[in-house]
């Protein structure tokens, strides 16, 4: 064993852990970064790759919507490197781990003392969420780290940069001299090439999401990796593979100089009393191995699924759920869809619930959307928005197109092509240019040809199908002053428009658009067709 | 020319049978106010269409700061007519470049989403090929709209103005011509409105009139509209190439108001039936009584 003072030999090994983090954290910004519209139809990378990767995700979601999704085959990597090193991507690849450490490192937080407040609770959680899924209940989303840093970059972090951004180089556009614009005008274009969103978003839940991803943040001052010893489900299902894995750390033993120093600077509190390593817990992130004064700290390989010798009964005991738990759990999982099936849904959103063009039907559509907001960062126009409670508490952070904020783009179709899981399927721009997401409906209350006598059809100018769906018809009126006059009032053709929301988008009027889209005549729900449009059929029986 | 076509063309003007001279005369005596040129190379067309005009130095001087301003309104494609031609805007800014402009700028306030529209139009192809930093299309910087007060303006008295469109020192409006559900046609004038700011739906409540008052402080030195393909129906943005008819012609001239009465004569309307050219010709911003009109037609 190294002598005290010599070059511990697993240094090496460490800085080849940081630097593989530090690579994995900038792959996943470059490809957040990539997350847009980048002059082709098609879109080359997105960050949507890490959602396919997520074993929870892909389990949650294949048991919630009963169906094999392929696109997550991928996630079968993750397994089987799981089964092999344990929870080592926690320590090596994750990007909200990363995120942490760095974190840390910035603020200097020292790694706590503490033991791990609720070591059960990640896997209570785990089985809750398998439970609900099991049941048809999409709650995986809420939970899954990527979800929440995802959701939490896209809705709040990155618009809020581009807002501070414009608001500085406004000020230095405006207000200071020439001399310093030559200065600081190429660098704002060069941060507006390269990092910036192409333009300010606007986000619905930008504080919700925001602040759940601020509390995971903040957390880390009350204890190291609060996060993902406390809650992670995904890191609580890695573990369960790691605890056969076959690579784990040999911990100290009778003949180590129970200093300590292995347990109080685990990140993970992953260490006990006696100073074994609970490979369910341990993320491979070597900290220990480089403490150990005496160095006796190694990675040791044993049979496949084993047990590692680590794991004592009082270390199982501390990470295991108790019998109680489970019961709990199941009956949870199991009383919740009785009752939000009773809810009264007054209409489901009032019609307002537009889902993205591919969607699936939805029930479908809910349990397999993961929450991850791919769509919502991708949609070029910032029309899609992320739901509250308009599809009920199942339904928080699902896609729906918002027409005021901004509309479907006709000839887009990336949304369909960055959903990790096909609960917005991929369509072809043929097919997207015939998909009806919803239906637009005129306020003739408000909009101006019929209430104020004004010409105005900038949704007809707009509207986007080459066979106009917002067509007008020349009418004479007398205006208040007696006047006659021929003015264009415009009307839509139900088989034509297909609910794209630029209408509403681009509608002069302040406030209140005169023209709205509501999900009515949507192509995914055969419930939902246009008065006139019904078959007469009933499902089944044609 | 051969002595032949020179004695024809001599004896023909002086005849009276044609009103152009014969080209070695021509260029320095009378110039039109509109040129029309058709042909199926547009590059070409362009280039002579301003030839005829009296040739681009006329316009643009060495280290003249150039705007190009195209139709990039919309997510479509050049075959779909609902943009303006890169190929024409491509000889326009060929020639700013050599009369020596030290920079040309193409811009649009588009309505569909920006990249795209600069994208599909073939606009960023078209600007990469010239590999130049002095040729630069840009996206619209919101920082950049000043307000304008519009002085003549009778319905429309001020505005959020696209900074550069008001301060280069060429001006050149490139409209493609093509139906409009409101103004019944999208020319010169309506093309303007891809330089202003602010809730833009709102100028279609007097839309003929504002846009002869915003015709008033975004003065063109050229107006040349692409006809080579335009847009019958369903404009404007329309999509379906049943809709388009293509042309293969350019319109040039001085004259916004005299260029858009020409233009609607594709149509087969009148100038009066355009609002905007109504007012504007009232205004007195040109001439739309095409018997009074200068000019000269030419096919390649």
């Amino acid at each position: 064993m190294g002598k005290a003072g010599s070059v511990n030999r697993y240094r090496l090994w460490y800085w080849a852990r940081v630097l593989v983090q530090l690579c994995s954290l900038l792959l996943f910004l470059f490809l957040f970064i990539k997350t847009d519209y980048s002059g082709s139809d098609t879109i080359e990378y997105a960050v949507n790759i890490l959602f396919r990767i997520d074993p929870l995700l892909a389990f949650c979601t294949m048991l919630a919507a009963r169906t094999f999704i392929a696109l997550m085959i991928p996630a079968l990597i993750l397994v089987v490197l799981s089964l092999f090193f344990g929870r080592f991507f926690c320590g090596w690849l994750c990007p909200m781990g990363g995120f942490l450490d760095f974190w840390r490192f910035c603020w200097r937080i020292k790694t706590s003392r503490k033991e791990t407040r609720y070591p059960r609770l990640p896997r209570i959680l785990l089985l809750f969420l398998l439970v609900c899924a099991l049941f048809g209940l999409p709650f995986v989303g809420y939970f899954d780290p990527f979800s929440i840093l995802v959701r939490g970059l896209v809705q709040a972090v990155y618009p809020a940069i581009r807002f501070i951004s414009d608001s500085f180089f406004g000020y230095t556009y405006h207000n200071l001299p020439a001399a310093v614009n030559l200065v600081t005008e190429p660098v704002y274009a060069f941060m507006q090439a390269t990092i910036l969103p192409f333009e300010q978003r606007f986000y619905e839940l930008t504080l919700v999401s925001g602040l759940i991803l601020a509390a995971v943040f903040f957390s880390e001052f009350f204890q190291s990796r609060f996060f993902c010893r406390n809650v992670c489900p995904l890191g609580a299902l890695l573990g369960l593979f790691g605890r056969y894995g076959t690579m784990s750390l040999r911990g100290g033993d009778e003949s180590c100089g129970k200093c300590t120093l292995c347990r109080t600077g685990c990140r993970m509190g992953a260490v006990d009393e006696n100073r074994k390593i609970l490979s369910s817990t341990c993320i491979l992130c070597m900290d220990c191995m480089l403490k150990c004064p005496k160095q006796i700290i190694h990675p040791q390989l044993r049979a496949p699924l084993t047990t590692a010798a680590g794991d004592t009964m009082t270390n199982s005991r501390e990470a295991s759920i108790s019998r109680r738990q489970f019961l709990v759990c199941l009956s949870a999982g199991a009383a919740l869809p009785p009752l939000l099936a009773v809810r009264n849904h007054g209409g489901k959103g009032q019609g307002t619930l537009i889902r993205p063009p591919g969607a699936l039907i939805e029930q479908e559509f809910l349990s397999s959307c993961v929450r991850c907001g791919e769509c919502i960062q991708v949609c070029i126009t910032n029309g899609l928005q992320p739901a509250f409670f308009q599809a009920g508490l199942e339904g928080a952070f699902t896609p729906y197109l918002l027409a005021r904020s901004g509309y479907c783009e006709f000839n887009c179709t990336l949304c369909g092509q960055v959903c990790p899981t096909g609960a917005i399927e991929p369509l072809e721009l043929d097919q997207k240019h015939t998909r009806k997401i919803g239906h637009a409906w005129f306020d003739k209350n408000i909009c101006l040809p019929f209430a104020k006598n004004i010409p105005c059809i900038v949704c007809e100018e707009h509207c986007p199908t080459p066979d106009k769906a917002i067509k007008f018809n020349l009418v004479e009126v007398i205006t208040g002053q007696g006047e006659r006059i021929t003015l264009k009032q415009p009307y839509v053709v139900d088989e034509l428009c297909i609910g794209c929301g630029i209408c509403e988008t681009k509608c002069p009027l302040p406030g209140r658009a005169a023209i709205f889209v509501t999900n009515t005549g949507e192509d995914r729900d055969p419930e939902n067709r246009l008065p006139g449009a019904e078959t007469a059929t009933i499902d089944g029986y044609s | 020319m051969n002595r032949r076509q020179f004695i024809q063309q001599a004896l023909a003007f002086s005849a009276g049978f044609s009103f152009s001279l014969p080209e070695v005369f021509a260029a320095p005596v009378t110039r039109p106010d509109l040129a029309i040129v058709t042909g199926k190379n547009y590059r070409d067309v362009v280039v002579q269409s301003i030839e005829l005009l009296g040739g681009i130095e006329q316009f643009v001087h060495t280290g003249d700061t150039v705007v190009v301003k195209p139709n990039i309104g919309w997510d479509r494609n050049p075959e779909q007519a609902a943009n303006t031609n890169p190929l024409v805007v491509k000889g326009l800014i060929e020639l700013a470049l050599d009369a020596g402009a030290s920079r040309v700028d193409l811009f649009d306030h588009t309505c569909n989403e920006k990249r795209r529209c600069y994208q599909n139009s073939g606009m960023v192809d078209m600007v990469k090929s010239f590999g130049s930093k002095k040729v630069r299309l840009e996206h619209i910087d919101p920082r950049k709209f000043i307000p304008v007060q519009i002085e003549k303006g009778k319905s429309l008295t001020s505005w959020e103005i696209y900074e550069q469109a008001i301060s280069a020192d060429v001006y050149i409006n490139v409209p493609v011509a093509k139906h409009h559900g409101l103004g019944v046609l999208s020319l010169g004038l309506k093309n303007s409105m891809g330089v202003i700011g602010g809730n833009r739906g709102k100028l279609h409540h007097d839309l003929g009139q504002r846009l002869a008052d915003l015709a008033t402080v975004v003065s063109p030195t050229l107006t040349v509209i692409d006809a080579t393909r335009i847009l019958l129906r369903n404009g404007p943005q329309g999509g379906s190439l049943d809709d388009v008819k293509q042309l293969d012609q350019v319109i040039a001239s001085v004259d916004p108001v005299a260029a858009d009465a020409y233009g609607t004569t594709l149509f087969g309307l009148v100038p009066e039936d355009i609002a905007s050219t109504v007012a504007a010709n009232k205004m007195g911003l040109g001439q739309m009584d095409l018997t009074k009109v200068n000019m000269r037609k030419k096919t390649l």
